[in-house]
């Protein structure tokens, strides 16, 4: 931590608990110990000092206990010679400062006793409200804790012109954050400022101007004390998890306006024990790596037009937009809706013309939230029945935004944009297509309205995950070309990073038991090698799911110790199935079509299954409807198999899984397979010869048959002792 | 334990000659292994594998056969023990009691009930199955003329309920061919009955004193040839009775315990004077277990709520209920009341006629076939969308019923508005409520100018 | 050679719930084992009936449901002490109807008046009920948790669209809410995560799986009452540990078959009878799938099922 700010905090928390020290000798000489004291109307005493040392403050004399606490606590001066960092001793400083100012002003309370309203708004004259009473707490506590009020900002002292108090209120109202009040800069202060301006303050208002003086700042730490013992069932005393409590849910931050005195570090260095960062606009020194709050502890010299936007980002706060501003119906019931021929306005994609989707990352700096562009003609310029190419391009940034999660948030693309009435989606990446239909053109939908339903979906689905997104639309030519090659590039490396992966080299596999709302006892483990059977989620699909929704269908499996390498059984994963699968199941193998498989729930893409005269393996997939070799169709084998049942000779996987090394290795592996469909063959034709040439038998395809060939056991016998397929001379399939 | 579909293909023929029916043994394997065929399709199979496979191939509990004809009534064969992981099969039998020392007024009553307490339900006819006919004189000569009396006046399933074998062969005299359960062989009496279960084939009822009686009485009776039993645990408290329909449905399931692998009676006659309760125990019955429960009476207020349970607990999870498509008329609907469109979903069709009902507004309902799925679902898969709606109304009928040319449509539906219209000409496409229960209020407020 | 009963291998508990004002606390939940399989694990509360009471006199009522509160049906207090004086009922549910803007749409401050009377009136734990509708049941219930401070209410139906309001209100004031989800488990759960992050207390939390009456797809919600259960106790799913609420009485008083006279159904029986039954069957079914709370309507249907809670819970 900054020496500078260290050594300021110390200075000011000195001068704040002698200043306490002082008022207490004062009190007590002329009212006594036995004297009443505290803020009105509480049942939590003096806040800060009754949540963080479980301390309830009743008379006057238990003052005296407290103020010797702060003595004890509170660090030395800092020596010009020593240069060790100081953020424990600052910390414990801010802590004294919140003591000795409840003090102060709870002696104010007796001194004074008409200084504040008391009141929700200002009243006769006077805009002091001072501590919240519990009534207030209750109704404005409970907007904390809903997300209607997603935290405050503790202002402190006053900006230059009235202007800008007004318009960093505004800001601040936007947000739906509280704005409290306190201390004054060079005579000024923000609440007289904004009442001057005409503004309304007050707890209705959300801009509570609750004191004159710097030490009014600790009724804000108060109101957050207290939040997190009513609210968080924090009992008084556990400093640690009313903190906590703070830290995490509570989205506060300190805004120093003016010239930052000792007495407002010492309040800053405070409000960081509350994981509540500082945000000045004059030119102090920074505390930027993280620590006890979210990220940076001070950020300083931003400009007035900026200090909220900054504030929200380094509190971490998540931006919320309720409804998807667009001139259309938006929901899952437009999900299905198609947009025909006819009532076709204008198209992009789906063959006609190039359009291409791509969600990537950016730094920080670069994205501006909520910010959407478009690069070329919209609707209007084109006119009924119009095409366009486009591009849409999601950037994000955040801290927790990782590469990995890409590719999750770009497949939401489809449903975000289906949702809107008059928008038809289909398709990903460089196939997507889109659809206006004229009933939505007439209600005034643009292309750039896509723009605004991606950046409201985004923050309502996955705003865990990121902070920031902007939205570029390109619709010209040579830029939708110039981003589909740089999105190509993209889905290969994607394509890569999971190919690169092994499941020897990986030890957490992920569940997926999003199935079992239809087959209860279903229980899918995903590892790299062994892509979910549904075909819509691979390893890294599941981990990235499992970051966005931790309690969410796809829980991370230790695979644990070794059981059979061959087939493929780990401990870990048996225990996992076995409590997954409701005690239904206790093993399964991941590699093995004859020895105890892994389940089915139904979706898979392929059912694989044995030909036992032909000493190998057939698949077919969901597209193909015709008779297969097994005697049985797509249907039949999944109404057979499907439903969460291990079925020795069966398996369902998904088509990417089939030329992935892991597909049924501990049988024998591709070599096995001796028949498919044909489309699904050319299909994967490209993986499948690189697969082929890996396990040494380059002109494997060939030798595999497909329904040209036959479609019972007998036909494509022939045809594989013709081609000496390796299937016919390997060991027996079924022992 | 059940063979795997690859176990049993091992024991076929494996020349996938196709005469069973299926074109490959595997396939035929597999379906066996569902219970889906009988091995007796497969012309070519060996002694050996038939032995072995009928041995594996045994359901954990029994499936036991009462009566004959049109009302025979199957009990057991079930798989599991909560419905949703597969499904009960088999329903609860229903039987109501009649005894030799009742008056005539009494017997007459409940065989007159039990032909016309009938109700029609989603294409189902709900009804009770049989009478147990008891001999409480101990005189063979009543007891015959009773059974006589109750097999000359229903077609239903018969229990012959007397522990004296005497009496008993006098009763199977005279309904022997109606293959009626013989209730029951007890450690006393168990060699008579067995003979006399033999001798009649007829399934026999075995009460025990307890689960450990029972398994030694049925285990001798299996090894004496007799297959078709059905277990009386004796518990006659609502909680030992409940927790041995858990213990025999478990034993059976999984433990694979054969003594106790064939279905239960209950007898809630005697477990309460209470009308009320005894019907409430009944369903408890039909919910935890039982193959037959007994009932002393049977009355439309106790048999309808007890029919209706049945049906919901047995209906299969996997499988919607549907309604018939085609027109509902609600409260007497005429040429200006409004008409509604819906899905074939039981539960919708249930709720929304129930609400329009509720509303007092007489009112067309139609409902279109969504193969059973409810208004969401069934858009969503395509099955609720404008041109099929559209003809589905234009096949009802519906369009020569009514003078004005409105429809409404389920709000959740609100996307195939368009279409509809386009599909019905000069038809008005109202958006109704998403909520059912909502329509009551939208009714009241509709109007046909 | 003996018969050995096969046990299940129990891993779970469900969490128990202090409901009612401090000086009368009663406790639901609490079980070790699927409902009354008191020979492998242990109910220490048994489920409890609520009795109905409605803000505004019924209308459409069948007569067997009306007849034994005729006297009362005007007012609310009156109502629910009959129901604790003469029926012994061990809570109240005082269901909001007309609140619903497609009835009657009387006001928050209604609703508040009316909830503060009766809870006035009894000792016993009280459970609102709101109209089910998303936009009025957040005012509704959110003022009375407000002005019902100490209370512990029992605040339903608590939505996912309603969580947030409603569960921070239910923080606020100390009161207990039914999360409520449509008969499936999955959004139970969801819901019972979310309630968490957002800080209500276990203790605080009920489950509503939302039923239907006999013969109109009650099969569904036995299922997903299993299948909850299950997934409890057996895979130790502690998002789903909790004590389950069954809303049963207005849904099986609200079919035709309730509601038809002996002469419109002569094959149905005695009305009064019919009622009574459907609705007790109904909620011995629900018990038998893992209700703790039964709300029900008819005194003859709780009577019988009282007594049969107390036949299974008997040695």
């Amino acid at each position: 931590m900054s020496k500078i700010i260290c050594s300021a905090a110390i200075r000011g928390a000195h001068k704040i608990v002698e200043r306490a020290e002082a008022k207490y000798q004062e009190a007590m000489e002329k009212w006594g110990p036995d004297q009443e004291v505290g803020f009105p109307n509480t049942a939590y005493y003096l806040p800060v000092i009754y949540g963080i040392l479980g301390v309830p403050v009743k008379k006057l004399g238990d003052v005296k206990d407290v103020l010797d606490r702060c003595r004890s606590l509170l660090p030395d001066m800092v020596d010009e010679h020593v240069w060790l960092p100081y953020l424990a001793p600052a910390l414990d400083a801010g802590m004294t400062t919140f003591f000795a100012e409840e003090i102060i002003e709870a002696i104010r309370y007796l001194e004074s006793p008409d200084f504040y309203t008391k009141t929700e708004d200002p009243s006769n004259g006077n805009i002091w409200l001072g501590a919240a009473d519990d009534v207030i707490l209750r109704k404005r506590g409970v907007e904390f804790v809903d997300g209607t009020a997603p935290g405050f900002a503790a202002v402190l002292g006053a900006p230059p012109t009235e202007e800008i108090a007004v318009q960093l209120a505004q800001e601040l109202q936007e947000k739906n954050l509280y704005v409290f009040m306190s201390a004054d800069h060079e005579g000024r202060s923000m609440s007289e400022m904004l009442v001057k301006a005409g503004v309304q303050v007050g707890w209705g208002t959300r801009l509570v101007s609750f004191g004159p003086e710097y030490t009014a700042t600790v009724f804000a730490a108060g109101f957050a004390t207290r939040a997190a013992m009513s609210f968080g069932g924090v009992k008084p005393g556990d400093f640690k998890s009313i903190l906590f409590y703070n830290k995490d849910r509570i989205f506060a931050f300190a805004m120093p306006l003016g010239t930052v005195t000792d007495e407002w570090y010492a309040n800053a260095a405070g409000a960081i024990n509350w994981g509540f960062p500082t945000i000045a606009d004059t030119p102090i020194p920074e505390v930027l790596p993280t620590g006890v709050c979210t990220y940076e502890h001070v950020v300083s010299n931003v400009p007035h037009d900026q200090l909220v936007a900054r504030a929200i980002e380094v509190r971490g706060l998540k931006v919320t937009v309720a409804k998807v501003p667009i001139p259309v119906s938006y929901g899952p019931a437009f999900e299905g809706e198609r947009v025909r021929k006819d009532d076709l306005f204008l198209e992009c994609g789906g063959g006609k013309t190039q359009a291409v989707e791509w969600a990537t990352t950016k730094d920080m700096d670069e994205v501006e939230d909520g910010k959407i562009e478009l690069f070329g003609p919209d609707v209007d310029d084109v006119g009924e029945g119009g095409r366009l190419p486009l591009a849409i391009v999601a950037e994000f940034a955040g801290r927790k935004m990782q590469d990995d999660f890409e590719p999750i948030l770009e497949r939401q693309i489809h449903h975000f944009v289906n949702y809107a009435q008059g928008l038809m989606h289909i398709g990903q990446r460089d196939i997507a297509w889109i659809r206006m239909a004229k009933a939505g053109a007439s209600k005034g939908l643009k292309l750039k309205h896509i723009g605004d339903i991606l950046h409201a979906k985004f923050h309502q689905d996955f705003g865990a995950i990121f902070d920031k997104v902007q939205i570029k639309l390109y619709t010209e030519e040579d830029k939708v070309q110039e981003i589909l090659e740089k999105a190509t590039g993209v889905y290969h490396q994607r394509d890569a990073r999971i190919e690169g992966m092994t499941d020897e080299t990986t030890d957490t596999y992920y569940s997926c038991t999003l199935c079992q709302s239809f087959a209860p006892n279903h229980v899918c483990i995903i590892s790299p090698e062994r892509t979910g059977l549904c075909g819509a989620y691979n390893w890294l699909d599941c981990k990235a799911s499992h970051e966005i929704n931790p309690t969410g269908p796809n829980q991370p499996v230790e695979k644990g110790e070794t059981i059979d390498a061959k087939l493929g059984q780990w401990k870990g994963c048996n225990e996992f199935l076995y409590k997954a699968s409701r005690q239904a199941l206790d093993h399964y193998n991941f590699y093995s079509i004859v020895h105890d498989p892994m389940t089915t729930c139904g979706c898979c893409e392929c059912i694989a299954a044995i030909l036992p005269l032909c000493n190998g393996v057939m698949t077919v997939d969901r597209d193909y409807a015709g008779m297969t070799p097994c005697g049985m169709k797509f249907t039949t084998l999944a109404g057979t198999i499907g439903g969460g049942m291990s079925v020795p000779g069966f398996v369902g996987h998904g088509k990417y899984n089939l030329t992935q090394r892991k597909w049924i290795v501990g049988d024998g592996g591709i070599k096995r397979l001796v028949w498919m469909p044909k489309h699904f063959k050319e299909e994967a034709a490209e993986r499948l010869k690189k697969l082929a040439e890996e396990v040494g038998i380059p002109d494997l395809p060939d030798m595999i048959a497909d329904e040209t060939v036959g479609t019972t056991e007998e036909e494509i016998l022939a045809f594989l002792e013709e081609k000496g397929h390796p299937a016919l001379t390997m060991d027996p399939l079924l022992e | 334990m059940a063979l795997t579909g690859i176990q049993i293909y091992k024991l076929l023929p494996k020349t996938n000659c196709g005469e069973c029916g299926v074109p490959t043994c595997l396939a035929f394997a597999m379906s066996l292994a569902a219970a889906k065929a009988e091995l007796a399709a497969c012309p070519y199979v060996s002694e050996e594998a038939k032995a072995e496979l009928a041995d594996a191939s045994a359901p954990p509990i029994r499936v036991v056969e009462i009566g004959t004809g049109e009302r025979k009534l199957k009990i057991g064969g079930e798989t599991v023990l909560f419905r949703h992981e597969k499904t009960f099969i088999n329903p609860t039998g229903i039987a109501v009691l009649v005894t030799d020392e009742m008056s005539d007024e009494d017997v007459a009553g409940r065989l007159e009930r039990f032909k016309t307490l009938e109700y029609e339900r989603v294409g189902l006819t709900l009804r009770a199955d049989l009478f147990a006919v008891k001999s409480l004189s101990g005189d063979a000569g009543k007891f015959e003329a009773l059974v006589t009396k109750v097999k000359s006046q229903t077609d239903g399933g018969i229990i012959l309920m007397t522990e004296d074998p005497g009496v008993m062969e006098a009763g199977l005299k005279a309904c022997a061919d109606r293959k009626p359960l013989i209730f029951a062989a007890t450690k006393e009496n168990a060699e008579p009955m067995a003979a006399l279960a033999k001798e009649h084939g007829c399934p026999l009822a075995v009460k025990g004193d307890g689960l450990d009686e029972v398994s030694e009485l049925t285990t001798k009776l299996t090894e004496g040839g007799l297959n078709d039993l059905v277990i009386d645990s004796g518990a006659r408290t609502i909680r030992k009775a409940f927790e041995d329909q858990v213990f025999i449905r478990r034993g059976a399931l999984l433990k694979k315990y054969k003594p106790l692998g064939f279905p239960t009676i209950a007898l809630p006659c005697e477990m309460t004077d209470d009308f009320m309760q005894e019907t409430l125990i009944a369903s408890m019955f039909v919910a935890k277990y039982g193959g037959i429960v007994v009932l002393s009476d049977i009355q439309g207020h106790s048999l309808f709520p007890l029919l209706l349970a049945r049906m919901n607990v047995y209906t299969d999870p996997q499988r919607p209920m549907a309604t018939s498509p085609g027109i509902y008329e609600i409260g007497g609907p005429n040429e200006d009341s409004p008409v509604l469109v819906t899905s074939n979903f039981s539960l919708t069709y249930f709720i929304v006629s129930g609400e329009i009902e509720a509303s007092r507004v007489p009112a067309w309902l139609i409902i279109v076939d969504t193969e059973g799925l409810s208004v969401l679902t069934a858009w969503a898969a395509g099955k609720f969308v404008g041109d099929v709606v559209g003809i589905s109304l234009k096949k009802s009928g519906i369009l020569d019923k009514v003078r004005h040319k409105k429809v409404v449509i389920p709000g959740y539906a609100a996307a195939i508005s368009g279409d509809l219209e386009e599909e019905l000409g000069d038809w008005e496409v109202l958006v109704g409520p998403r909520e059912s229960a909502h329509i009551p209020a939208y009714l009241k407020e509709w109007k046909v100018g | 050679m003996a018969f050995e009963i096969p046990k299940i291998l129990y891993n779970g508990a469900i969490k128990e719930n202090p409901l009612g004002k401090e000086s009368n606390r009663i406790t639901v939940g609490g079980e070790t084992c699927y409902p009354f399989h008191l020979f492998e694990g242990n109910m220490p509360h048994p489920p409890k009936i609520a009795m109905e009471v409605y803000d505004a006199t019924p209308e459409d009522w069948a007569q067997a449901a009306l007849d034994p509160f005729t006297d009362v049906v005007h007012d609310p207090a009156a109502w629910a002490q009959k129901c604790v004086a003469s029926y012994g009922a061990e809570m109240i549910a005082l269901q909001l109807a007309s609140t619903d803007p497609n009835a009657q749409n009387t006001t928050a401050e209604q609703a508040v008046e009316t909830t503060k009377k009766v809870a006035a009136a009894i000792e016993v734990p009280l459970i609102v009920w709101g109209c089910c509708n998303v936009e009025k049941d957040t005012e509704v219930l959110k003022r009375i948790a407000e002005e019902c401070t100490g209370e512990n209410l029992i605040l339903g139906p608590v939505e996912e669209d309603t969580h947030k309001a409603l569960g921070a209100a239910a923080i606020a004031y100390q009161h207990t809410i039914a999360a409520s989800t449509p008969i499936d488990i999955n959004l139970a759960k969801q819901l019972n995560i979310l309630l968490g992050n957002l800080g209500v207390p276990d203790e605080r939390i009920l489950v509503d799986p939302t039923v239907t009456g006999l013969g109109y797809g009650l099969e569904y919600c036995y299922s997903v009452m299993e299948r909850d259960r299950m997934a409890a106790l057996t895979q130790e799913d502690e998002r789903l540990q909790f004590p389950i609420v069954c809303n049963l009485a207005k849904d099986v008083w609200k079919v035709k078959e309730a509601k038809l006279s002996d002469e419109d159904a002569p094959l149905l029986g005695d009305p009064t009878k019919r009622g009574v039954l459907l609705e007790a069957m109904t909620a011995l079914l629900f018990l038998l799938a893992g209700g703790d709370i039964l709300i029900m309507r008819h005194p003859d249907a709780i009577q019988l099922v009282r007594g049969f809670i107390n036949d299974l819970m008997g040695s």
